[in-house]
């Protein structure tokens, strides 16, 4: 018995951690590219990023994926995803994908804003471009300013990824209740929480690791 | 702590006993009809469930609701609703608590051993819901075995693809599968007839399902206490129902119209 639900545990966990690193690694560049369009100097541009920063940021995300996966099918009887298992994945991702590039953007945003304008001064006094100066001088500064408020983020994905289960991504928490379901046995459901905490474990300790190598200049 | 023990186990011996010579000093004679006319109340077991028993402002309602209000104003009584726990419907029907459990009860032979149940009044089944331009493709049970199928985990609906060997999702409830068939992100799914009856169709949020093959059968009756006359004036109810058009209008107001069993 417990051989079988630790089995059926480790399958959802797997599902759990693909959506886990598949977000990160569209959430994380594409975080930057929405932060570069909130921070524009063409107004249009920040203010239609602004808006839509908040309509993902303002919304839960459990709504986002139900709109996503259910929304063309429903509104325009167009089923952009396929019901298949790679098509829910796939509408999985995009909402995660989204709904964290958004909080990522604001991050990046802060870090970029906290740099002392003097630095981007002295940068162009000495004849640097504006790419020149952001990777240069800007983005290093970023990323040991940003790694704390992200590993946040990150942290709080791990266990965001149990909401794909509303559209039927059998993740690691459906896994554990589909127990009390079929044999009426709770325990699985609970011990999915050491899945969560062992791997949330794992990723505090790569991040304070990150944050020692980091630790050789200050800002 | 021994002693502790005994004194328990006596007092539990002497409670038991105390219910069975109340039990046997129930029997007086006095039929069910006439303990029920007397008090002035038909005291009805119900849970949650919609289209049969549920709440509208404040008031139960459903086809099983208000049958039985007509059912109580026939005898002369009024009609209570008391929510019951399901798996002791028996024990509150013995107890005397609830007078009768009328809730859309299939009836199986566990049921009507321990209860006096009336004639059965409603069909219900597992139907397969798909969308209305492609019904008349699945019209069988072979034709619908290339469908991608959603069920609620659980469900006597999954059993029944179980046993016919089709693959299938699981959602957490019927009304999640529902929403999977209209956004297309599945073929069709499996619910209850009753369910399909209230839930899709012509007037409601999924005018563009409809439902075709039905996977099993099951009845609705019911229930009163055993050797109760209730259930037999119950029957000459329905049947009166039945034949002047009343019955049916109270189950076209909720949808069941298409499964009732003619009396």
């Amino acid at each position: 018995m417990v051989e079988t639900v630790i089995s059926a545990l480790y399958g959802g966990f797997l599902v759990s951690i693909e959506i886990f690193g598949l977000t990160l690694l569209g959430a994380l560049p594409l975080g930057l590219v929405i932060s570069f369009g909130s921070m524009s100097r063409i107004k249009p541009i920040a203010f239609l990023t602004r808006g839509f920063v908040w309509i993902v940021r303002g919304s839960p995300l459990m709504l986002q994926l139900l709109v996503i996966f259910y929304g063309p099918g429903l509104l325009f009887g167009w089923n952009l995803w396929g019901g298949s298992d790679s098509g829910r994945m796939v509408a999985a991702l995009t909402a995660f994908i989204l709904n964290y590039a958004c909080y990522f953007s604001e991050i990046y945003r802060g870090g970029v804003e906290g740099i002392p304008q003097g630095q981007r001064e002295a940068g162009q006094v000495l004849g640097m471009t504006r790419a020149q100066i952001f990777f240069r001088v800007t983005l290093l500064q970023l990323v040991k300013r940003i790694l704390p408020p992200i590993s946040n983020e990150v942290i709080t994905l791990v266990k965001d990824t149990s909401l794909a289960r509303v559209i039927l991504v059998y993740e690691l928490m459906w896994e554990g209740q589909r127990f009390i379901k079929s044999a009426g046995i709770i325990w699985p459901l609970f011990f999915t929480g050491v899945f969560y905490l062992v791997f949330t474990g794992l990723l505090t300790i790569l991040f304070r690791r990150l944050e020692k190598r980091l630790d050789y200049f200050t800002v | 702590m021994k002693t502790i023990m005994k004194r328990i186990a006596l007092l539990l011996v002497f409670a038991m006993a105390a219910c069975i010579f109340a039990g046997c000093g129930n029997k007086d004679g006095v039929s069910d009809a006439a303990y029920v006319k007397d008090k002035g109340t038909l005291v009805v077991g119900i849970t949650d469930f919609a289209p049969m028993d549920y709440l509208e402002n404040g008031k139960w309602i459903g086809f099983d609701a208000d049958m039985a209000e007509a059912f109580a104003a026939s005898l002369g009584v009024k009609a209570e609703f008391v929510e019951i726990v399901w798996e002791t419907k028996t024990m509150e029907l013995n107890d005397k608590n609830i007078d009768c459990v009328w809730n859309g009860m299939t009836l199986t032979d566990a049921v009507k051993n321990a209860m006096e149940t009336s004639n059965a009044y409603c069909n219900n089944a597992q139907v397969v819901v798909v969308k209305r331009e492609v019904a008349a493709q699945y019209d069988s049970v072979d034709s619908i075995r290339d469908l991608r199928f959603v069920v609620e985990a659980g469900s006597a609906g999954a059993e029944e693809l179980d046993a016919l060997g089709i693959p299938y999702i699981e959602a957490d409830s019927q009304a999640d599968a529902l929403m999977e068939v209209a956004a297309g992100t599945s073929d069709a799914c499996v619910i209850d007839l009753l369910m399909a009856g209230a839930m899709i169709g012509e007037g409601t949020s999924y005018a563009e399902l409809t439902y075709t093959v039905a996977l099993n059968s099951e009845e609705y009756g019911v229930g009163f206490r055993k050797g109760s006359d209730l259930a037999a004036k119950l029957n000459e109810f329905f049947a009166a129902a039945y034949k002047d058009g009343s019955m049916l209008e109270i189950a076209e107001k909720y949808g069941v119209q298409a499964s009732l069993i003619a009396q």
